[in-house]
């Protein structure tokens, strides 16, 4: 068995697939994963795959054309997946899906397509929660920041629709976990860029004194209703981990 | 009772929240918005939750009181003029600037702007209209808001409202007249459904002026579903009259003449009181929608279920919202304090309410006038099936939409799925529940190829014994928790004797 790893993002996991493919060891014999490796396994060669612009370009080109678009978009959702198991099952869809075409997609039946399916659809669900629970503060009418520590990769899922959100405003939310930041400057387009620790704790720390939470907090213990207190219902819709960095929850 | 110091924002915030947490509906879905440049905020026709109260309801929009403040002495109401409280008002500027700064920081998708009736209804919804027309033009705001429409006041206002607001919603408060009359004495049910009644005209000739259907959209599975209760509602309607005349509390909307008298009669609004900034803006695009109160009167799950069907029939609305009743104040009219708010038959009501928009069920096929309450055991959708057993078991890889909706455990996502995927390959259960088909109830209303997934039989009792079973150990868990217990060999029960020097040695002789 021959493994094929590359670092966690989108560019070397498809310039891994290029290869891996192009090795032509058959599909059988071989096994994709992303790094760290937690435990080599025996009997295993190892492989590492650095990024290269002109393979992950034509694997993403080919995706586009020869699967479809909508199958692009799964893999890339599933590719943000914190599971390093995921490279293989995102190989195999595409397997499939070099042969199937676009009906790929609704193959549902197929364990390699409900595998990949089932990714897509945790990194869509938690992306969707985190539009919905970051909280950003501010100072002094300063910029907008935000800190999330999510287990999948979402921040360039959810960017879009805070830029829709707020195109006039400076805001910016930062990945404790990955170290990277969205950076959205007002009326411009945003970006990603890695923070340093320090910079964490220095918006870790700012974050207390911002005025309006207060008030959040006044607002959020006074709309429940007591008479209806159903703390396991709040639990199921808002996940305990989900709280670690939302403002009502916090002190 | 008028309090010297004026409060400050803190305190506002959360006496006017207190206030107007009874509301029920608190959603930010069913229009799309993009965001603008120089503006704030866009919509997204799903909804956003931003957060979770401690009652497990959902928080998107900043719920308040515009002022409690109220001339009404409703009975249930925590507002009601003969209450001590402390009555206060937000300033336009005040509630703006809240809801901006809320918005920023995430907290929430608009504002849900509310308020206890301020000398008369059309000077409160005046009130209304200012903070509203302050917050889209001069906050540049266009996240979304919903407002509600005070029963009582002007026409014109109520237009110049629903060209702000995405939502506009009318409270029915009680679902039958008389109901109404013994607990809130100040208001008419035909004053509530004059205004539903314009707000559904003017959504409707906004939406033909620009070249939308009449009616609002609703789930895509519905074209599918023949008899559902959007597809042919002026026939249904019709048909609607007879059993509903025959109930004893004659249910408030299925009338005939009354009702469809108000929408297509009443005369046209005059098109100039739309401002001029009102003239390129929706009216009201994410619908109407309503709430009653249930437990407080004697109407039973049929009335309720009746009213509903005929609420989106007649009057469109986007939603019908349930409150189970809360016991506030004190009075002979009401059910005692020590009442526990009905949270299951609410719960029960909202599941029908889902089989009606979604899954092409009417009223009728759920309940009857003979059997007018849901069932505690088991939810409407199973409780239908059961009773429906002659159409089971349904064959998932040839059953078609309509079908497939019926089976319980089997949702319009997961059966949409099983359509697309049954196109390119075979099914089996377990790809069944990786689609999301809830096998735990499906397993006994289907076959797949042919083959049920456990030898079951298709009888009533030994079905029903499945379902509740689950639940009823559940429920039997929370009521006694930690009281008896099956006995067996291999557990110590509480065993409290500590063990004594021969069972030591015992052990090291190996004699134990």
């Amino acid at each position: 068995m021959v493994v094929f790893t590359c670092h966690d993002d989108f560019e070397s996991m498809m310039t891994c697939i290029y290869d891996a493919w192009a090795a032509r060891l058959g599909h059988s014999n071989i096994k994709l994963m992303t790094e760290p490796i937690e435990e080599p396994e025996l009997f295993c060669q190892y492989r590492h795959v650095d990024p290269d612009p002109e393979k992950y370009k034509k694997v993403i080109r080919s995706i586009r054309s020869k699967i479809s678009e909508n199958a692009y978009q799964d893999v890339y959702r599933a590719a943000m997946h914190w599971n390093p198991e995921k490279l293989d099952i995102i190989y195999r869809f595409l397997v499939l899906g070099f042969a199937r075409g676009s009906q790929v997609t609704r193959m549902l039946g197929d364990p390699y397509v409900s595998a990949l399916f089932e990714l897509d659809r945790k990194v869509t669900n938690e992306s969707h929660q985190f539009r919905e629970f970051v909280r950003f503060s501010r100072l002094n009418d300063q910029v907008l920041f935000s800190l999330i520590q999510p287990k999948c990769n979402i921040l360039t899922l959810i960017a879009p629709h805070f830029a829709d959100r707020m195109p006039s405003e400076n805001w910016l939310i930062a990945d404790k976990k990955r170290r990277i930041a969205l950076v959205h400057p007002s009326d411009q387009h945003y970006f990603l860029t890695p923070v340093t620790p320090q910079e964490l704790a220095h918006m870790e720390e700012a974050r207390k004194g911002d005025t309006y939470s207060s008030l959040w907090k006044a607002f959020f213990n006074a709309v429940g209703v007591e008479a209806r207190a159903n703390y396991r219902c709040q639990r199921n819709f808002l996940p305990l981990w989900y709280r670690k960095d939302m403002t009502e929850f916090s002190g | 009772m008028e309090i010297k110091r004026e409060p400050d924002l803190e305190e506002k915030l959360k006496i006017l929240s207190d206030a107007a947490k009874y509301d029920v509906a608190c959603t930010s879905s069913g229009v799309d918005r993009k965001g603008e440049k120089g503006s704030l905020g866009n919509s997204r026709a799903w909804g956003i939750c931003h957060s979770f109260a401690a009652d497990g309801r959902c928080i998107s929009l900043l719920k308040v009181l515009l002022s409690n403040d109220c001339i009404y002495d409703c009975k249930y109401c925590i507002n009601r003029r003969s209450n001590q409280r402390i009555r206060t008002s937000f300033t336009p500027e005040e509630l703006c600037t809240i809801t901006i700064e809320f918005y920023k920081r995430n907290y929430i998708e608009g504002l849900f702007l509310s308020s206890g009736v301020i000398k008369n209804p059309t000077y409160t919804m005046e009130l209304m209209y200012q903070t509203l027309f302050l917050l889209r033009t001069q906050y540049h705001f266009r996240g979304y808001i919903h407002a509600k429409a005070v029963p009582g006041a002007a026409p014109e206002i109520i237009q110049k409202i629903g060209y702000l607001a995405d939502r506009m919603s009318v409270n029915m408060e009680l679902p039958t007249k008389e109901s109404l009359q013994l607990l809130a004495p100040g208001k008419d049910h035909q004053a509530i459904l004059r205004p539903m009644g314009q707000i559904r005209q003017q959504i409707r000739d906004y939406r033909l002026s620009i070249g939308k259907t009449a009616s609002m959209e609703r789930h895509f599975g519905n074209q599918y579903l023949s008899g559902n209760i959007f597809s042919s509602s002026g026939e249904k309607s019709s048909r609607l009259d007879g059993p509903a005349e025959a109930l004893p509390g004659q249910p408030l909307v299925p009338s005939g003449t009354a009702l469809s008298g108000i929408a297509p009669s009443s005369p046209p609004f005059p098109e100039k009181a739309a401002s001029p900034k009102g003239a390129s803006r929706p009216f009201a695009p994410a619908g109407q929608s309503t709430q009653m109160i249930i437990g407080a009167t004697p109407e039973n799950d049929y009335q309720l279920l009746k009213v509903t069907q005929a609420l989106y029939q007649q009057y469109d609305l986007k939603r019908v919202f349930f409150s189970a009743y809360i016991p506030l104040n004190e009075d002979r009219a009401l059910p005692s304090l020590d009442t526990a708010p009905p949270l299951l038959r609410e719960h029960r009501l909202y599941q029908a309410d889902w089989l009606l928009r979604y899954y092409g069920f009417q009223a009728d096929d759920l309940l009857s006038p003979s059997r007018p309450d849901f069932n505690i055991f088991l939810d409407p959708k199973c409780d239908w099936a059961l009773r429906h057993l002659e159409l089971f078991p349904i064959e998932v890889s040839t059953a078609s939409y309509q079908d497939l909706l019926k089976v319980p455990g089997i949702g319009n996502k997961s059966a949409w799925r099983i359509l697309q995927a049954r196109r390119c390959g075979r099914l089996d259960f377990s790809s069944l529940k990786t689609m999301g088909v809830v096998l735990k109830r499906a397993q006994y209303f289907i076959t797949c190829h042919g083959k049920m997934r456990y030898r079951t039989p298709i009888e009533e009792d030994f079905i029903t014994r499945q379902l509740t079973q689950s639940e009823k150990s559940s429920l039997w868990d929370l009521e006694h928790p930690q009281t008896y217990r099956q006995l067996s060999l291999f557990d110590d029960h509480f065993l409290e004797v500590p063990p004594t020097v021969e069972d030591s040695r015992k052990i090291i002789t190996g004699q134990l």
